[in-house]
């Protein structure tokens, strides 16, 4: 078993006539040191997919197992340890904390508890460093650019050290040196530190980079396919 | 500390929000001080009299202007089981032309000098001989008068000149300042003429146990406070203040808590990023209302000083009677912060209910 098992995970909004059915039955396994490229038309429901996986939203049915624990069963504060410390969500838009600066926004994860701060502080040092962060660390969100602002989400995503990396469109905003770059940076840490990466993507380019590509349509997988030269093992 | 720092960093937003709250709580604040101003207009002179209770004549259903007590009725009284003490007041409200042109009314009271109903001086001294007053700090600023200085009563058609020998802090009867002369000297500006078979006094100030509404043959007792609410238009007045300030109370509070409330779920997409990331439900509620409780305390200790120095401005011109007492600013401020931290309460627990991607949307 994998980091990441899903056993035929459905999600449905709505009742009656207005029922959407954003996945249906899917299944699949994520190992350690595997970044996986999810692509997919607008409304196929990899956003939606990738919600559930990281505990923002609950499956309609099915087991979102991670690490063996099934998330879909998890209570409140279950679920908001889940999310604090086993998955690191880089969310599209990044959603930096507006009113703090690039490090405060890292250190922002020491104030969840249940972590030495010391060593998160350590930790978001580290990371502003192999990020290329640090001489805008002291700057407010609002003041980085697109790509600063999508490189520091990825910081803060790691700060905790997550088993499973969960990323929703992180070259959106991009151009595609600063894409790319992005991207090497999770293949990096996924592959240096042997965690497990979801990465929900329009980009074709920045998708051949992963280990595996898996299509999805209409709520299902179209398409599951190993790449032969994904970034996160080369 | 997340609160602290986006209210660091959010200065304008936080000041203008923490301006609102001032300036409601100040609107509160100033309409419990002009209540109380009134009502300290209305008797304070009356309140402030050492005693706890007061004997009328029965037939004055309760009112000092109305009340006539015989000398035999003052004897009675202080007779009467349960009476430690009690002494004979007078009250007679008086024209005086402390200046050519310039004329106020003065409550006059004339009480036994050396007894328990002769106020304690802050400058000067106690009555002595006749013809002496004393007089309230408010006839001081109002006559610009002193110790030594002279104030002319009315005698009938006449006037009197009574020498200033000290300055009392008794305020208001009736809404009149408060002067203090000898019950005898009271008697003369009361009835002229031939004083005999005349009124002893007005009413007479008891101290003891046990005498609550107690009556005898052409007097009843009451407590003090009890004589206060009955002084004429007091009683109106004071239901009038009362539901402005309740109704002041009230509207303010939910007010300022429907701003928070507001403000708070303004901040939802900024707390659903924080629950995604893995933010404790406690730790949103916690600095929420932290910051709700800072902002909303400082507002309200602004509107305090704001209604302190409007208190001082006031009162230096008096023209406006206003009155604060630490009860009333603590419990205005107080409702101002409890209003508050409701508002925000119920904002952070919906906020902290709704799933985070939603909240995320809403950006």
């Amino acid at each position: 078993m994998g980091i990441l098992t899903l056993r035929d995970v459905s999600k449905s909004f709505g009742d009656g006539p207005h029922r959407v059915d954003a996945v249906r039955g899917v299944s699949l396994n994520i190992g350690r040191g595997e970044m996986v490229s999810l692509v997919g038309p607008s409304g196929s429901g990899k956003s939606t997919l990738l919600a559930m996986v990281g505990g923002l939203l609950t499956p309609t049915s099915g087991e979102v197992l991670v690490d063996g624990a099934d998330v879909a069963q998890f209570g409140g504060r279950e679920r908001t340890r889940y999310r604090r410390d086993r998955v690191g969500f880089v969310f599209q838009g990044s959603n930096m904390v507006p009113f703090l600066t690039a490090r405060e926004n890292l250190l922002l994860v020491a104030q969840f508890g249940g972590a030495d701060k010391g060593a998160l502080k350590r930790r978001a040092d580290e990371l502003l460093e192999e990020l290329e962060l640090m001489p805008v660390a002291n700057q407010l969100a609002t003041q980085l650019s697109g790509g600063e602002r999508q490189r520091v989400a990825i910081a803060r995503a790691l700060m905790r050290d997550p088993v499973l990396i969960l990323v929703d469109e992180p070259t959106a905003s991009l151009n595609t040196e600063l894409g790319e770059r992005v991207v090497d940076a999770l293949a990096a840490e996924v592959s240096g530190r042997n965690k497990a990466c979801l990465m929900v993507t329009h980009d074709e380019r920045m998708a051949a980079r992963a280990d595996r590509l898996i299509e999805f349509r209409d709520g299902r997988i179209l398409n599951d396919d190993r790449l032969d030269e994904g970034a996160a093992s080369g | 500390m997340l609160a602290l720092i986006e209210i660091k960093r959010r200065k304008l937003q936080f000041g203008l929000v923490t301006g609102v709250v001032a300036l409601i709580s100040y609107l509160i604040i100033m309409v419990t001080g002009l209540g109380l101003g009134l009502n300290e207009q209305a008797g304070t002179g009356l309140l402030s009299l050492n005693g706890d209770h007061l004997a009328y004549a029965s037939n004055a259903n309760l009112s000092v202007i109305r009340s006539r007590l015989t000398e035999e009725h003052v004897a009675d009284i202080q007779a009467a089981p349960g009476v430690q003490q009690g002494t004979p007041v007078g009250y007679i409200a008086v024209v005086v032309e402390y200046a050519p042109d310039e004329s106020n009314t003065a409550a006059t009271l004339g009480v036994i000098p050396g007894s328990f109903a002769e106020p304690a001086v802050v400058e000067g001294r106690q009555l002595s001989a006749p013809d002496e007053v004393l007089v309230d700090r408010a006839w001081v600023r109002l006559a610009e008068t002193g110790i030594g200085e002279t104030l002319p009563l009315p005698v009938g058609f006449e006037t009197r000149d009574f020498t200033v020998v000290g300055v009392v802090d008794q305020g208001y009867f009736f809404f009149q300042p408060t002067v203090y002369v000898s019950l005898e000297d009271w008697q003369g500006l009361a009835y002229q003429g031939d004083l005999a078979g005349r009124p002893a006094a007005s009413i007479v100030l008891l101290q003891g146990d046990g005498i609550d509404s107690m009556r005898g043959e052409g007097w009843e007792v009451v407590t003090k406070q009890e004589g206060f609410r009955n002084i004429e238009g007091v009683a109106a007045q004071q239901s009038t203040v009362n539901a402005l300030r309740y109704m002041g109370l009230l509207i303010g509070t939910l007010v300022i808590g429907v701003f928070f409330y507001v403000i708070t779920l303004q901040k939802v997409s900024l707390l659903g990023i924080l629950k995604a990331i893995g933010a404790p439900g406690t730790f949103l509620v916690t600095q929420g209302l932290l910051q709700v409780f800072l902002v909303a305390l400082s507002g309200a200790l602004i509107s305090v000083v704001l209604a302190l120095v409007t208190e001082a401005t006031l009162l230096s011109s008096d023209t406006v009677p206003i009155a604060f007492n630490t009860r009333a600013l603590v419990t205005s401020s107080g409702f101002v912060v409890i209003g508050g931290m409701v508002g925000a309460a119920l904002s952070v627990r919906q906020v902290a209910t709704i799933d985070p991607i939603i909240a995320m949307q809403q950006q």
